[in-house]
């Protein structure tokens, strides 16, 4: 009986999946989970037991798609067979459709890992389900306020569900107290990943900073110094609980032309440099999050650096393109902290001039309160404006110009053009020598499909990078 | 005003640590602006729990919301300062309050449970808690100094606040307002002007920062407002008007 019905709605799924690819209705990920679920709840667990060597869960605000591609791109690398939900599908209904998807009634298809990225909401659903050897958390903000309520009550579901589980290990960003926090409080076993202090930190907290107390006795945390919003080197005056040493940490960050850098020490005094094809501070802790995972199911180090520097990043986590010699970045937006990050990277990027292209929508999985676009720093813009031209887009363009204003944003420098199609040409055909698109969720899938009609994805393949040294 | 000297406001941001929910601090943000436009300098005095604030010497004072925690640490310490507040707001000081500082600022909170939290009681006005939270975009029409005007925003709360003897801040035109029943949005009183529209509130809606600030300076001087050219906030308005009611 449980075999006919695990039948039936793989069945379903994989015809629904089949029919969604041929009418082309957006990516279609939902639906054939839900549909699956429907007709056999206990799917997700009856297929996650099937994985070889186990399930790997990323959960966390930011960075959970490129942490969980990387990790997957190093397995992969390594030779295994690796299950993924990709793009984004990281509610229990994707994970359904991804497993549905991926496997068949007379397992065939043997899989080694599953990688799974989780929606915290939902982390506690379809971890009891697929039951996973490690989970990886990335770090925790403000995200989406009108769909969960506070960050607390999120973090309390991840720990919660965490306490339930027994002999998982955890991969954790010491450098984010509500992360780190997992470890005590779950009293399961952890690896703390972290970047060292640097000459880019600073002594300063920003304005919007989510950890203010501690988790443990409400004390006021006292900083050394942040790494960016609540990341740092922190401790709490009043029980003592303080970042944990990283075994796996980065030290001396730097920035190349489209990569970022570091070395790694790990294991008492071993060391390894570290090499990123992608911007950014934030995506160095996914790699690094990613590089502790792969140690701790026992790769090569050596090996898993030089798989790490062969990812290639996922539609939207500052992909490049190229038009007619011009290099365009696409990045999704979807909280402060998440954009602030954009931002750094857009006046990094903004000396030869830059066309910007800001896409705000306000659909369910945007978050329908944009209020948060006044919790992000663009008053950071206002000092390179000079070299930047703004085209605001989507179904909040309006909006969004009226915060750039606000952010002492000249009005001529501000274009508002809700037609992605007109907005997206104007950025590709503007001035300047670059150009970046920041756009939300629901906005990010037409901007894509508009751009890729003009633009050449870009695609070097990993083998004709030069090896690490 | 003595000439050459630049008239300056003194802006109070309340617990800016601890309120910083929703983009709030957008509201700071657009009264500055608008005074810096108008070659009018101002200084933000930032008021942490245990910092001592003179009401008396402010010309606008910013109370926003936070979550239950960091609203009750506020609370604790708004308390000391109530009477020093309820005097600057009697002798007509400007200030805007959102969501839980509008629920504060009155008599008490029913909880659903049946607990009552005592407010502030500066205001006719109290607060129950609801089953369900009213989340959504609003448009409401106001009256203020003479004008009528539509303003947006976008509300999020659980608590139905019920005004006693007060005048609201307008009619609801769509969404929930006070408390999704009697059509009100907000309360007022001198120059107080309560409201639960995030949005936030004044950068969307310049038609009340430029009263706020009509009233700061009328305390002090008498040099008129000069108008701004607002086409975009107008625009962002025009476009929710017309996503909630049509027109
Ligand atoms: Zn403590």
């Amino acid at each position: 009986m449980r075999k006919a019905r695990l039948f039936m709605a793989l069945f379903a799924a994989k015809i629904l999946v089949f029919i969604i690819k041929i009418l082309g209705r957006g990516k279609g990920t939902a639906l054939p989970g839900r549909v699956a679920l429907k007709i056999y709840p206990g799917l997700i667990s009856d297929l996650s037991s099937r994985i070889g060597k186990g399930v790997i869960v990323v959960t966390g605000t930011n960075g959970k798609t490129t942490t969980n591609n990387m990790i997957a791109r190093i397995l992969e690398a390594g030779g295994c067979r690796v299950l993924i939900n990709r793009e984004g599908a990281n509610l229990i209904t994707g994970i359904a459709t991804a497993f549905a998807r991926e496997m068949d009634f007379l397992n065939s298809r043997a899989f080694d890992y599953a990688c799974l990225e989780v929606d915290e909401a939902a982390f506690p659903g379809v971890a009891s389900r697929v039951r996973p050897r490690c989970v990886v958390i990335t770090n925790f903000f403000r995200d989406q306020l009108d769909r969960y309520g506070e960050l607390d009550r999120t973090i309390a579901l991840v720990r919660n569900a965490l306490k339930e589980m027994e002999g998982i290990r955890l991969v954790l960003n010491a450098d984010d107290p509500l992360v780190a926090q997992m470890g005590r409080s779950t009293g399961l076993q952890s690896v703390f990943y972290g970047v060292a202090e640097h000459g880019g930190v600073t002594s300063q907290g920003a304005a919007a900073r989510e950890a203010k107390f501690c988790p443990f006795c409400g004390h006021e945390l006292a900083y050394r110094y942040y790494q960016y919003s609540q990341l740092g080197a922190y401790g709490c005056p009043g029980c003592g609980f303080s970042r944990p040493d990283p075994d796996v940490e980065g030290t001396s960050p730097r920035r190349g032309g489209s990569f970022t850098q570091c070395r790694v020490r790990f294991r008492q005094g071993s060391s390894v440099s570290l090499e990123v094809p992608v911007y950014g501070m934030y995506n160095l802790y996914n790699a690094l999050a990613a590089y502790s995972t792969a140690l701790l199911l026992d790769m090569d180090p050596q090996r898993a650096a030089v798989f790490l520097k062969g990812y290639r990043p996922a539609t939207g986590r500052m992909e490049r393109f190229d038009y007619r010699g011009k290099q365009v970045y696409l990045n999704l937006v979807k909280n402060p902290t998440g954009f602030n990050e954009g931002i750094g990277a857009l006046v990094e990027m903004s000396d030869g001039g830059l066309d910007v292209m800001i896409a705000i929508n306000d659909n369910d999985a945007d978050g329908r309160d944009i209020s948060w676009l006044w919790d992000v720093d663009f008053e950071i813009l206002a000092d390179c404006q000079d070299r930047i031209n703004f085209v605001c887009s989507g179904l909040r363009a309006e909006e969004m110009a009226l915060r750039l204003k606000y952010a002492g944003i000249q009005e001529f420098r501000l274009m508002v053009e809700s037609d992605f199609n007109e907005a997206v040409s104007r950025v590709l055909n503007g001035g300047a020598g670059k150009a970046c698109i920041l756009s939300t969720y629901t906005a990010l899938w037409p901007v894509e499909r508009i751009l890729s009609g003009y633009a050449n994805r870009d695609q070097t393949p990993a083998e004709y990078l030069p090896h690490v040294s | 005003m003595p000439i050459g000297i630049r008239p300056r406001l003194n802006i109070c941001h309340m617990y800016p640590d601890l309120l910083n929910l929703y983009g709030d601090r957008g509201n700071i943000m657009a009264y500055r602006m608008r005074c810096l436009w108008r070659e009018i300098e101002v200084t933000i005095h930032q008021v942490n729990i245990g910092d001592s604030v003179d009401f008396e010497r402010m010309d606008f004072i910013f109370l926003g919301g936070g979550s239950d925690r960091e609203q009750n640490l506020m609370a604790a310490d708004l308390v000391e300062k109530s009477g020093a507040l309820q005097a600057a707001i009697e002798d007509g000081v400007p200030l805007l309050a959102i969501c839980g500082g509008y629920q504060l600022l009155g008599k008490y909170y029913k909880t659903l449970a049946g607990d009552v939290i005592p407010g502030l009681g500066l205001l006719d006005l109290y607060t129950e808690g609801g089953e369900t939270r009213l989340i959504g975009n609003v448009a409401v029409e106001v009256d203020l100094g003479g004008v009528t005007q539509r303003i947006t925003g976008f509300e999020n709360h659980s608590g139905r606040t019920h005004l006693g003897r007060l005048d609201p801040l307008g009619k609801v035109l769509a969404g929930h307002g006070n408390n999704g029943r009697d059509g009100m949005e907000g309360a007022r009183y001198k120059n107080v002007i309560c409201s639960y529209l995030h949005g936030p509130m004044l950068p969307k809606n310049p038609f009340i920062t430029d009263y706020l600030i009509a009233c700061a300076v009328k305390r002090k001087w008498s040099i008129p407002l000069k108008p701004l050219n607002d086409s975009i906030e107008m625009s962002a308005t025009n476009v929710m008007l017309k996503r909630l009611l049509g027109n």
